[in-house]
């Protein structure tokens, strides 16, 4: 089954939000009644740090056409999560670059627990790169 | 009854949609959302509510557990933050493990920021990717520590003090560490404190007063804490008391000397002395079930140069002059400060505060203080007020980017002070006073400022004396930090949970903040920390025994061949390798500490085996939600 979010080739955006910072933040975007795209959806993580770098290309692979991590940051309340996701997710643009994914459509950026401004602009601008780029084509590495 | 737990192999999920009145239901087709939602694999009924947190919404679920037809719950309605608790406890007093609950957020992440069909098909997405993983969650209890009766405060400003005095009056056992001779903090620095105007005195020394004649409460002057270990309930603190050897401590111990004082009293600038220092180092060890931080805050020191300072006598930091004021009698006239009459003093706000990037110079580690200390502009007005009435003569210059006067009761010190003929000067960041060295006249500085109260008028002005309004930077509590491995936000301040939710607690369960560690507060605000933190401690601690969440990690022993890759991601060394035994033979194995383990998942990416997942947050169930949105 697809919805129209699919069928029309919208594309879905997956958002890890972190439940600390960005998921208060995505609330907070929701109580000003600020609209985005719907094809976003919004997953609580404690701290995104605990996916390893598959998790990210098999969501490729499945068909979400962008990922965008919403972490705490510099303000994560898990003592050196930040500093290992940011390096890990490095590890995954290399892999993605390998698998032609275009690494513009995985993006790490903090957002707060009253960053609306910030978040509307991270979903609108991946919303924008997903439909210009179109599904993602998951090649195997050679 | 039906046993709804584990037992049960095949799940048999719940799931109730809330109409929230109309929050939901305006924009979301709710039946339809349950119409969608029965024809999930996994799904034994779907119902909808007007309200699912009332009584009857509640009782909806209950029911459906008692007669056995579920064994998981999905409640599509507001935040989680709003009612994942209430419905835990519903699932929970029905008789079923509460952690076999998941949230699916259609309110503030759908029905408020999305409209019409696409709010409909997102809703069911969503109560998709919540069955998916509701399928897969396992009944989970929540971890139980034995806890000792006892708390650390350490820091004896007045957050430590007032923290400590309040855990003993709830039967808790205290130890009360600080570093210095004295009791007090920053605030013992004080002459009258704003907006009260109440002596600083009165303040600290009965409160300093009741600590050290509480029974319930050990005070350690002179003292660090030096080595750490252990977990909520049960911390293991090293304390070192050593002679002082600080030249900040070592001159406030020549005045206590001078003064002729005894144990037991208070001196203004050097604060409340309740023991000798001692003449050798000793250490101790101490139990303890919960550690309040209240290690507090330092003063900016302004660069050389930075407005004249250091190179001008005359360019002083603001608690210097509030002693230096302390300690003249109010006699009318003009104020005279070392022999020399201060005809006209300009005061500098924002000296170390609301650092620009590119604009102001960071500090040998490359810091900026981008925050507002918050506390400065109210102290600023308090000094210029008390000069005013206690010295006509003295004109009073204040230049400052913003008046923030903030709190309850300050705004009218704003006023005071304009009625007292304070003038005021408004600067942009860009075009800061300058202090320099006047060439001649009556004055040996002059302040130029290009005034925008007056339209970008540029003002000189000749002063006797510039009182630089220093911000707040936290204490130098590295070691601290890195022992405890404690979280610090990028302004260099212990970093809370949550700023709102949770904002006296530590993500290192267990350890609670209270002032000015944690950011710039007046001293109501520290102490309303101070007092939130002791109770957090206290029904922490009180029932002997502490729960923890069980979202921690969880070893698959059958996966775990012992690589060892886990222990050395976990940032708070929760996991070790002990020995075990597979098939007969001996094979290390990786064992998670579940009261250490702060339940980042770090682990769960590192181990090459998939051996290890966070209780409750598995990467299984994650990957099952992202199948289920794929395929709505
Ligand atoms: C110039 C100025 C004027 C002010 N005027 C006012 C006012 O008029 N009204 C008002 O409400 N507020 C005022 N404030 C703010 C007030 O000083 C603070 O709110 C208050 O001091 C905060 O108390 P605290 O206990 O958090 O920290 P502190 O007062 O800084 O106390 C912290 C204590 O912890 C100890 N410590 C630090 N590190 C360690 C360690 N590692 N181990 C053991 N002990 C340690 C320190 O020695 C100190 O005793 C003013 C601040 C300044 C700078
Ligand atoms: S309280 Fe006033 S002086 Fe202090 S940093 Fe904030 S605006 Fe500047």
């Amino acid at each position: 089954m697809a919805n129209d979010a699919t069928r029309s080739g919208k594309g879905k955006i997956l958002i890890l939000a972190t439940e600390s910072c960005a998921y208060p933040g995505a609330n907070s975007v929701g109580q000003a009644h600020s609209s985005y795209p719907a094809n976003t959806y919004i997953l609580r993580v404690r701290a995104p740090v605990l996916f390893p770098e598959k998790f990210y290309l098999d969501c490729f692979k499945k068909g979400i056409s962008g990922i965008i991590i919403m972490s705490c940051g510099e303000e994560c309340p898990y003592e050196g999560a930040y500093h290992a996701l940011a390096k890990r997710i490095d590890r995954v643009f290399q892999m993605m670059k390998a698998h032609n994914l275009d690494i513009r459509r995985l993006r790490l950026t903090s957002i707060c627990t009253v960053c609306n401004r910030a978040f509307l602009k991270e979903v609108n601008d991946m919303n924008a790169l997903i439909q210009e780029l179109g599904p993602p084509e998951f090649k195997e590495a050679a | 009854m039906a046993d709804n737990n584990q037992k049960d192999p095949e799940p048999k999920v719940g799931v109730y949609i809330c109409h929230c009145g109309g929050n939901i239901s305006d924009h979301v087709d709710v039946a339809k959302v349950a119409q969608e939602a029965e024809k999930l694999t996994g799904v034994s009924v779907a119902h909808t509510n007007m309200f699912m947190c009332s009584d009857p919404g509640q009782e909806l679920i209950q029911k459906d557990i008692k007669d056995g037809k579920i064994n998981r719950v999905v409640v599509a309605s507001c935040a989680p933050s709003l009612h994942e608790l209430t419905f835990r406890s519903a699932i929970k007093r029905a008789g079923m493990n509460p952690y076999l609950y998941d949230h699916a957020n259609i309110r503030e992440q759908d029905s408020w920021v999305h409209h019409g069909d696409p709010a409909t098909e997102k809703a069911v997405a969503l109560v998709a990717a919540a069955v998916s993983k509701a399928r897969h969650l396992e009944p989970l209890e929540p971890i139980r520590v034995d806890a000792r009766n006892h708390a650390t405060v350490i820091g004896g400003g007045v957050a430590g003090l007032r923290a400590a005095l309040d855990l003993s009056r709830r039967g808790i056992q205290v130890a009360l560490v600080e570093k210095s001779p004295f009791l007090g903090g920053r605030v013992a620095h004080l002459n009258r404190v704003n907006p009260t105007g109440e002596k600083a005195a009165d303040l600290i020394r009965p409160l300093a007063e009741a600590v050290c004649n509480d029974a319930g409460i050990q005070v350690y002057t002179c003292s660090r804490v030096v080595r750490f270990e252990g977990y909520v309930g049960n911390f293991k603190l090293g304390l070192k008391r050593q002679p002082p050897e600080t030249p900040e401590d070592l001159a406030k111990l020549e005045k206590w000397a001078e003064s002729g004082k005894k144990e037991g009293d208070y001196l203004p600038f050097a604060g409340y002395y309740p023991q000798k220092v001692p003449n050798t180092a000793e250490e101790t060890e101490i139990s303890t079930g919960a550690i309040v931080f209240a290690t507090g805050f330092k003063t900016y020191e302004p660069r050389k140069g930075e407005f004249g300072f250091q190179e001008n006598p005359e360019v002083i930091p603001l608690p210097a002059f509030i002693e230096a004021v302390a300690k003249e009698k109010p006699k009318g006239g003009t104020l005279t400060l070392n022999g020399r009459p201060i005809r006209r003093v300009a005061f500098i706000h924002c000296v170390g505060s609301r650092q620009i990037p590119g604009l102001h110079e960071p500090d040998d580690q490359g810091n900026l203080n981008e925050y507002c200390s918050r506390t400065c502009c109210s102290a600023t007005l308090q000094a210029a007020i008390e000069i005013r009435e206690a010295f006509p003569e003295t004109r009073v210059l204040e230049y400052y980017r913003d008046i923030r006067t903030y709190g309850r009761g300050q705004e009218d010190q704003y006023e005071r002070a304009a009625d007292h003929h304070v003038l005021f000067f408004r600067y942009e960041p860009e075009a800061p006073p300058v202090v320099e060295r006047a060439a001649g006249g009556t004055y040996p500085l002059t302040v130029t400022v290009k005034d925008t109260l007056t339209f970008g008028e540029t003002v000189e002005a000749g002063v006797d004396l510039v009182v630089l309004a220093v911000g707040m930077e936290p204490n130098p509590i590295q070691d601290l930090i890195e022992m405890m491995k404690l979280p610090v936000g990028a302004d260099r301040f212990l970093q809370e949970v949550h700023p709102k939710l949770r904002p006296v607690e530590l993500a290192n369960t267990g350890i609670l903040l209270a002032g000015t560690c944690q950011a710039p507060m007046d001293m109501g605000e520290a102490c309303n920390a101070a007092q939130a933190a002791a109770v957090k401690a206290a029904t922490l601690l009180s029932k002997g025994y502490v729960e923890l969440d069980p979202f921690v990690a969880k070893v698959n022993e059958e996966k775990c061949t012992g690589t060892g890759a886990c222990v050395s991601a976990c940032p708070v060394e929760a996991i070790t390798l002990k020995e075990a035994e597979h098939q007969g033979k001996k094979i290390q194995r990786a064992r998670v500490n579940p009261a250490l383990c702060t339940g980042c998942g770090i682990c769960v990416a590192e181990c090459p085996n998939n051996a290890i997942d966070v209780m409750g947050w598995t990467l299984k169930q994650y990957e099952e939600m992202v199948d289920a949105i794929v395929a709505a």
